[in-house]
């Protein structure tokens, strides 16, 4: 591709567009599995491809959009979206989002208003938000997770819901899906960051579910219901505010659907074979990865924006172990789940064997 | 026996009426209270159970079996009394105990706040204020206890089948007229309710057999007896636990069959009359078979059909398969299987189902759609309800009628709810959904072609935002990326769904 849209969209190779799949495959299954995210590996791994940070986030949430829409559906069915919340979150989520576009837009485009150099700008912003928010949420879920072990606690700790329904910040609204009353303010509040995120990372979902369980004191399945019922709008608006500002690769977008709605699938059957403790464990080693790769991808964005004096032809290595770390967790992760599933599978079909064949009950 | 329910909400009022009442007709009170300690007593540790309920988290699976446990100590209690003489039971969810169960008399004891809030005044000694503030706490404490344990709701009217005020009107004159009232024949006992006793009595015990025993207490189960038939389903996950459910429970009277299955989940499935041949219920079948699925049959009895007491007809001898880890079907006997009556097909397709290894226990309620829909436990985890034929009585009728029921089932427990007639097309891989696969594969490929074959006038077009375009553009661009990509992923996601359908990966 020729000039500016050369330097703006990667130039799609079969070799790129193949691991685009994988990572939308990886992507799928940790999102189907996990219950939310995805995103927290597709977007830096797209940027591990050299697509810019900004373009990565923008094809992801308008990924995001349509996926939600098919995740949301069978939640409906199941009864575990509390619509009436989505919708309070999304008034301030939808905030957050456009305001996450103008950062991005602010730091995407050079003091020439060009978006040549202001990408490594963009992308070192986007890997800071990355380290720091999963960083805290893969400690706090595996730290959660040990403590569960080794104490009678049950389930989510309810401290934060204690502290704020003592405050009784009116007005109260209820919710009953959930059935919950929850301050306004505190969902005004945790809609927008949830919408920051959303437009900044793409991973909205990793502060909206834990909002709604830890602050607002909602059952689990109600709150990924509702966040994915949430991120359908999030997405919608998302994608409409970053196709607005011109910057969302819709061939990135379509590779990501062929692995994720795959992957998805997979992850979803996985959670019904594979025990809590070891979902929440691998769920949190791959976030720490995740994070990892991106903190080594930040000398690289460091030295192209002139802060570091690093040698420019250390940025291939960087790159390399950014990438490697990043699809190693990936990859291993996926690997995990895929053989839990493949092995419930061949377990029934055995079962179906053993019935069908010189086991039949004779009647008397 | 008679059982008179009182669910408390009035400060005092339900407990003075409940004894009022025992004076009058001479009936055994119960109250949750003493249920509660003797649970307690019997190790079920229930104070830990209500702080978890009460600081709102969501149970996990070892709190999860101590609120079954509770439950069944509960009902088992209830029951065995109810089995020898009249009682009178109060709580502050009452109605709720012995769910199901008909001719059970459901009244509601209330009063007005400031009738409350003076009685909490007297009572404590305390502020007008703080009995305000200590009312309040425990209607909020009640109200998660029923959702979280029974998924009620207590302001349901139509679970009582009285409500009397406080306000207006004294324990006394009240207990009078609830032992006049107690003497309709609607709330008098019949074989029919005699024997539901009879199987809730057992479904607890062996409830509680399989809590309390080292080897099997850790099994998250589900429990149906009908007619001293008892079906237990499990989670393949507890394959190896499970395994000793069959002698854990050897000790348990009554139990005249025992089919275990293994189950990720449950399927309901209701009609009037059942074929195990039929094509409808083979497709169930299919189903439950991909979603590891134990099938739990309820055959829907008409309002004017009466109960029968015959004799089973069918004698099977039950499968004794090894089944490995996965677990399946173990035990037990000769002997009869569940709700047998003759001309229903109930023992033909319960033996079918065993035969396959997706049984998960059958039964009959009596009263048509109103008794289905009071019967039914919200607090039961299905993932599916198919309805097959049902008012087949109603002529043109019975169409809008089914679906009515579904509407309703849909409401009650939030699962697809889907007549067995369109399993095949929604939920199994046949001509209509490779059609679909083709469709949407054409459809798929074809948006790829033109992406990749058209990237560098498409990405101009949608990136007119980054290049100067105008607000129209940048507008009609982005319109058309919202436009197309739901259409994108529905194709997609078309696709891969009837693909793993066909894999029967699910």
């Amino acid at each position: 591709m020729p000039g500016m849209l050369g330097e703006m969209f990667v130039q799609m190779t079969y070799p790129i567009a193949l691991q685009i799949i994988l990572l939308g495959f990886i992507g799928g299954i940790l999102s189907g599995f996990i219950g939310s995210g995805g995103a927290f590996f597709m977007t830096p791994g797209m940027m591990n491809l050299g697509i810019m940070g900004p373009v990565a986030v923008a094809s992801n949430i308008t990924h995001k959009f349509g996926k939600a829409m098919v995740g949301s559906k069978k939640h409906g069915e199941m009864g575990n979206v509390d619509k009436k919340l989505a919708i309070f979150m999304l008034i301030t989520a939808a905030v957050g989002i456009r305001l996450a576009v103008e950062v991005m837009k602010a730091l995407f485009s050079n003091q020439d208003g060009q978006s040549a150099s202001g990408g490594a700008a963009a992308d070192l912003y986007i890997s800071i938000i990355f380290a720091v928010i999963l960083s805290f949420v893969a400690v706090s879920m595996l730290a959660d997770l040990i403590k569960s072990k080794s104490s009678d606690e049950t389930g989510p700790s309810t401290k934060i819901v204690e502290f704020i329904s003592r405050l009784k910040l009116h007005p109260l609204i209820y919710f009953p899906v959930a059935d919950v009353y929850v301050s306004l303010w505190v969902i005004l509040i945790c809609g927008l960051a949830t919408g920051y995120l959303a437009g900044t990372i793409g991973v909205g979902g990793f502060i909206g579910v834990p909002a709604m369980i830890y602050v607002f004191g909602v059952p689990a399945a109600v709150a990924a219901g509702s966040e994915l019922y949430l991120a359908m709008f999030m997405g919608a608006w998302g994608a409409l505010n970053y196709a607005f500002e011109g910057m969302v690769d819709i061939r990135c977008t379509l590779l990501l659907y062929g692995g994720s709605l795959l992957g998805i699938y997979l992850g979803a059957y996985g959670t019904k074979v594979v025990k809590e403790g070891v979902i929440r464990l691998t769920t949190g080693v791959i976030i720490l990865l995740c994070v990892l790769s991106r903190i080594v991808a930040v000398p690289v964005y460091l030295q192209k924006l002139g802060i570091s004096n690093m040698d420019p032809a250390y940025n291939f290595y960087f790159n390399l172990a950014s990438k490697s770390l990043l699809f190693v967790s990936g990859i291993s992760g996926a690997l995990i789940i895929i053989f839990f599933v493949q092995r419930a599978y061949f377990q029934r079909r055995k079962l179906e064997a053993s019935l069908s064949l010189g086991e039949a009950p004779n009647s008397a | 026996m008679q059982i008179i329910c009182i669910s408390r909400g009035s400060q005092g009022y339900g407990t003075e009426l409940a004894e009022k009442l025992s004076q009058s007709t001479g009936y055994a009170t119960i109250s949750r209270e003493t249920i509660t300690d003797k649970a307690t007593e019997y190790g079920i540790p229930v104070g830990k159970l209500e702080m978890e309920i009460l600081r709102n988290r969501p149970l996990s699976e070892e709190m999860s079996i101590v609120a079954d446990m509770y439950k069944a100590f509960a009902t088992a209690q209830t029951c065995e009394r109810a089995l020898n003489e009249n009682i009178i039971y109060h709580s502050r969810m009452g109605h709720l105990a012995l769910p199901g169960l008909a001719r059970v008399m459901r009244i509601r004891a209330i009063a007005e706040p400031e009738y409350r809030i003076k009685r909490v005044m007297d009572r404590l000694k305390i502020t007008r204020k703080k009995a305000k503030d200590y009312i309040d706490h425990i209607d909020e404490d009640t109200r998660k206890w029923t959702h979280i344990l029974y998924n009620a709701d207590l302001s349901d009217t139509s679970k009582y089948d009285l409500t009397l005020n406080a306000t207006n009107l004294s324990a006394e004159n009240a207990a009078k007229a609830l032992a006049s009232f107690a003497q309709l024949p609607e709330f008098q006992e019949t074989p029919s309710t005699f024997q539901d006793l009879q199987d809730l009595l057992l479904a607890a015990n062996c409830r509680l057999a399989i809590g309390s025993d080292d080897r099997s207490r850790s099994v998250n189960v589900g429990i149906q007896a009908d007619k001293g038939n008892v079906s237990v389903t499990y989670m393949p996950r507890q394959s190896k636990e499970a395994k000793t459910i069959p002698d854990v429970l050897k000790s348990i009277k009554g139990i005249k069959s025992l089919v275990c299955t293994v189950a990720t989940t449950n399927v309901l499935y209701l009609a009037e009359k059942f074929n195990p041949d039929d094509d409808h219920f083979l497709n169930l079948i299919e189903i439950a078979e991909k979603w590891n699925a134990a099938i739990e049959i309820v055959r829907i009895a008409d309002k004017d059909e009466k109960p029968t007491e015959a004799p089973l007809e069918n004698k099977q001898q039950v499968l004794r398969a090894n089944q490995g880890e996965t677990g399946g079907i173990l035990e037990d006997s000769e002997s009869p299987i569940p709700s047998a009556e003759p001309g229903f097909g109930i023992s033909e397709t319960v033996d079918k189902l065993i035969q396959v290894g997706h049984s998960g226990g059958a039964r009959t309620i009596y009263g048509g759609t109103d008794a289905l829909l009071r019967s039914l436990s919200k607090t039961e985890q299905y993932s599916l309800v198919a309805i097959g034929d049902v008012f087949s009585s109603k002529g043109a009728a019975a169409q809008r009628m089914k679906r009515e029921m579904l509407g309703k089932l849909k409401d009650k427990f939030r699962v697809p709810v889907i007549g067995t007639e369109d399993l095949k097309a929604k939920y199994l891989f046949g001509p209509k959904q490779l059609f679909n696969m083709i469709g949407f594969a054409v459809l798929f490929a074809l948006i790829y072609l033109i992406a990749f074959n058209f990237q560098e006038p498409i990405l101009t077009f949608i990136s007119k935002g980054q290049f100067g375009g105008t607000v129209y553009d940048k507008a009609f661009s982005a319109l058309a990326v919202v436009v197309c990509v739901p259409i994108v992923a529905f194709s997609i996601g078309g696709f891969f769904s009837n693909f793993l359908k066909l894999l029967k990966v699910e």
